[in-house]
């Protein structure tokens, strides 16, 4: 590897994690505030764990998160399968092309449209808003996860199964969404992400009662800062940290698997 | 052996929007043969499949299962299987899974399934295989798997699109050996699909020429090598070198020249015809010897024999298998004998062609399996 | 295709096309009707002149549209190189991965680091300071908010890259060598233009969103700033002018569209051309 390489990815790292671990090292801070460095000390995790409200909202943002993502995969799942089924052409661009609108509107948009949406049906702004409001931006990219693996699957699969026997709901729980599970889990996760990363939308639709974790960060923020919050980042990241080395070594035992198995064909 | 008629077109057509697909196609399939559907790719012979198995709907006509029209069962729950092209073996599932599939659909015990299973992986030659993963087995391999999950539904017809297409030359010839095995050994009517003319000629019972969604012949491997009743017929099958000739009377025909003694008959005094002569049935001999004289132009070596091109005085390519090499450009002799030569009228439908055979030779006329009575004359269009 | 199968098609198309116009369809039209329905003055479309003939407004139309610009270029400058690096490791997966991670923590978060690091008193400042130039506002300046949105972006812009970049057939490159063309030239007039769709599709998914940083500018622009998303989310949320706050969002969706479109036909005309 060239020098010049090695000192760009040691440049980008260094770039993306700064921030990162600069929010971690100030959670150990005594003092408080992310300017001077006063000492070690676990002080702001005790905050953290006194503070019930801030662990109350983090359970709501990820409670909402794991129920908007089932269900936007549920009916992304659906809308994937009626995208890849239809077979006039018109109808089958025209329901991409709707599909794709809240994948490339800007989250202030979708907020305010949500916003207005809401209120013209009389609810009252909170957990329901902002959980319809993630199902609806969640969906499109489940449907995106989810429509290529259809194409990509062998069409003759679903012939092969019904001429064995298979009814067409067997068809479908016993081959094709079996077929298409990864596509299924990485749309799923990706809502996942969407959701947890979203403040735009769900500062626009959410009420007096219910709080994501973006939204109260924005609000103590522009109060000034509190270091209780690096102490909650370095807790997150951490965990993310965990989730990324697992995922990591479940994907290379998994090819580890499949080169050994294309040796033993060979 | 007593012959059931298992599956019947009467008439079946198929086109989409403005293109013919079949036209009007009839057919009859014993139980227990083995049949070929052989044609060019677009001639309609997996549409005939699909037909069969349910894919596929007719525009017109009848299909016929055991005596009862199931132009609209959904394929689900017709007693037909399939073994596809490209194998389609589930991905998700391994080879037991794979092979269990259609019994466990029909809800057997865990015990009957497991014995079936064994059975057919078998029959197929993978006892053993069960717990592998579909993506750890050769093409071969799935192949085989894919039969034997379509047996294992105990299917009364078993359909094959083209399965030995994808493999090579080799492992073709050991499965082509094992498919006519396995379809003796059980007694089930197989419907073989393939363009290739030497598998169809090597596995059949029965073949049926098709090109363009019509049926151009049918009738055993033999008689359709040796009696081809059109150009089509005789170009697909084998290597065939075809010169208009003349029928002068019965057991005279002219070409290239000359007039040649020969076996066939029933035609018009002086009708226009087509003159047949297989490659293998020639032999090279001197110029003197020669009932034509000929100059090499080329030749290849093929193994076994040399294939050699040589042209007539009027220009006419003549293909020849030879077992010893020839010098390029010298002139030779080729001669056949009378039987050799073949003779095809234009436009003659294969109900004509057989009837006038039939007048002819008194002698072996080739038996069918297939109720002879039955078949519906077709016509032949060569536009 | 059978009747049952056919019923479960019209059943998922049913359930999907209703979720479409509930919620795609729906709430778009609701926005233009807001858009058009000025209180006291019913329908008419006197919000739209106002916002063409104000001075205030254009310039901060083209504003976003500058800074979205600005923030695309600079991501990309970034990714490129990156995308490139890291499709040579030798766990590239692994590395993806680390440049992905930093997307699982909220935006929020990120942006309040910044806070920190910009602050009058923060690190950035007194390292400057250290280095012999003197202590400057950091925080609440154009070019903070330009850092901030890049930093938060990057990870968008190199993924699609990265993709693209893997897609190509090794063997390309090596022809291109084979055939004499020099490293540079291979990534010129090989890579970089096999790669075009991922950077489409990054250029695309960081514009966009950088249209409506609008916390990013409350934050850490300050109110110097002031976007198109800014100026939605304060007639919304703010001042409850929700029917210029509709105005402003169907001139936004207007452009972005146009953007796209245009940016399509000129790659097509582009293959076009080439063939």
């Amino acid at each position: 590897m060239k020098v010049i390489e090695r000192f760009w990815l040691s440049f980008c790292f260094f770039l993306l994690y700064a921030p990162i671990l600069f929010l971690v090292v100030y959670s150990f801070n005594q003092g408080e505030t992310m300017q001077t460095f006063d000492g070690f000390s676990w002080q702001h995790y005790q905050e953290l764990w006194a503070d019930t409200r801030l662990l109350q909202i983090v359970l709501n943002t990820i409670l909402l998160a794991l129920l908007s993502s089932l269900i936007a995969t549920v009916i992304g799942t659906i809308g994937a399968l009626a995208i890849f089924r239809t077979q006039r052409k018109l109808l089958k661009q025209s329901l991409l092309s709707l599909n794709n609108v809240l994948l490339v509107s800007p989250d202030v948009i979708i907020g305010a449209a949500f916003l207005i949406l809401m209120t013209a049906l009389g609810l009252k702004m909170g957990f329901l808003t902002v959980l319809m409001a993630h199902v609806a931006f969640s969906i499109p990219i489940v449907v995106l996860m989810v429509l290529p693996k259809l194409q990509e699957m062998n069409q003759d699969l679903a012939l092969a199964a019904s001429d064995l026997g298979a009814k067409p709901t067997e068809v479908l729980t016993k081959v094709t969404l079996p077929v298409i599970s990864s596509g299924i889990f990485a749309g799923f996760f990706m809502a996942l992400t969407y959701s947890l990363d979203d403040f735009a939308v769900t500062f626009f639709v959410t009420g007096n009662g219910f709080s994501t974790l973006a939204v109260e960060v924005y609000s103590r923020a522009r109060q000034g800062v509190s270091l209780e919050i690096n102490a909650l980042s370095t807790l997150m990241l951490f965990l993310a940290f965990v989730l990324v080395l697992a995922y990591y070594a479940y994907s290379q035992k998994k090819q580890g698997q499949k080169t050994k198995l294309k040796e033993k064909v060979k | 052996m007593a012959a059931e008629k298992i599956l019947e077109f009467k008439q079946v057509a198929l086109s989409f929007g403005e293109t013919e697909v079949l036209k009007n196609i009839d057919l009859s399939l014993d139980s227990g043969q083995f049949y070929t559907l052989l044609g060019p790719s677009g001639s309609g012979k997996s549409t005939i499949l699909k037909l069969i198995s349910g894919q596929l709907q007719p525009s017109s006509g009848q299909v016929i299962f055991d005596g009862q029209v199931i132009n609209d069962l959904p394929a689900e729950r017709r007693r037909v299987n399939t073994v596809f092209q490209n194998y389609s073996l589930f991905p998700n599932m391994n080879v037991y899974d794979n092979v269990a599939f259609g019994p466990r659909l029909k809800k057997m015990s865990e015990a009957t399934i497991e014995e079936k299973v064994k059975e057919m992986l078998g029959l197929v030659k993978l006892s053993g295989y069960e717990n592998r993963e579909i993506n750890e087995l050769s093409g071969g391999q799935q192949q085989r798997v894919a039969i034997a999950r379509a047996l294992a539904n105990d299917p009364e017809l078993l359909l094959l699109d083209e399965p030995l297409s994808a493999l090579d030359y080799k492992l073709r010839k050991v499965l082509q050996t094992e498919l006519r095995t396995i379809q003796r050994r059980l007694g089930i009517t197989f419907v073989f699909v393939t363009h290739d003319q030497e598998e169809a000629l090597a596995m059949s019972d029965w073949i049926f020429v098709m090109n363009d969604g019509v049926i151009q012949q049918q009738g055993s491997p033999e008689d359709i090598y040796d009696e081809p009743v059109n150009h089509f017929v005789a170009d697909f099958i084998g290597e065939s070198n075809i010169v208009p000739g003349i029928m002068k009377e019965d057991y005279l025909v002219h070409f290239v020249g000359k007039d040649f003694d020969n076996r066939d008959a029933g035609m018009r005094p002086n009708e226009a015809v087509e003159v047949v002569l297989r490659p293998e049935d020639l032999d090279l001999t001197t110029p003197e010897a020669g009932k034509l004289v000929v100059t090499i132009k080329n030749q290849s070596f093929r193994g076994d024999y040399y294939e050699i091109m040589a042209q007539d005085d009027d220009l006419n390519l003549w293909q020849v298998q030879a077992t010893n090499p020839a010098e390029i450009g010298s002139r030779v002799g080729l001669t056949f004998d009378p039987e050799d030569i073949h003779i095809m009228r234009y436009n003659e439908s294969e109900e004509d062609f057989d009837a006038r055979l039939e007048a002819y030779e008194d002698d072996e006329t080739p038996t069918d399996p297939s109720d002879s009575a039955d078949k519906v004359p077709e016509v032949f269009d060569h536009e | 295709m059978n009747k049952t199968k056919k019923r479960f098609t019209e059943a998922y198309l049913g359930i999907y096309g209703l979720w479409l116009l509930a919620f795609v369809v729906a709430p778009l039209l609701l926005l233009l009707i807001q858009s058009l329905n000025v209180p006291g003055q019913g329908f008419s479309l006197a919000n739209y002149r106002d916002f063409f003939t104000s001075g205030p407004y254009l310039a901060m139309t083209v504003n976003s549209i500058w800074y979205a610009f600005l923030i695309t270029v600079m991501t990309l400058a970034i990714a490129y190189p990156l995308a490139l690096c890291l499709t040579k490791l030798k766990h590239r997966q692994f590395w993806l991965l680390l440049v992905i991670l930093p997307t699982w923590i909220n935006l929020l978060l990120k942006t309040y680091a910044f806070i920190g690091l910009l602050g009058k008193d923060g690190l950035l400042n007194r390292a400057l300071e250290g280095i012999g130039f003197g202590s400057s506002q950091l925080l609440f300046t154009n070019g903070a908010f330009l850092l901030v949105a890049a930093y938060i972006e990057l990870p968008f812009m190199v993924l699609p890259i990265y993709n693209a970049l893997l897609d190509i057939d090794p063997l390309l490159p090596a022809a291109s060598r084979d055939l004499g063309a020099s490293s540079w030239e291979t990534l010129k007039k090989v890579i970089w233009p096999l790669s075009m769709p991922g950077v489409k599709t990054g250029v695309q998914t960081v514009f966009i969103p950088s249209l409506s940083l609008f916390m990013i500018t409350r934050l850490i622009g300050g109110n110097k700033v002031i976007t198109l998303g800014t100026a939605i989310e304060e007639h919304f949320l703010v001042t409850q002018n929700w029917s210029f706050g509709s105005t402003i969002g169907v001139v936004l969706i207007i452009a972005m569209a146009l953007t796209m479109a245009l940016t399509n036909d000129k790659q097509k005309k582009k293959r076009g051309g080439r063939k």
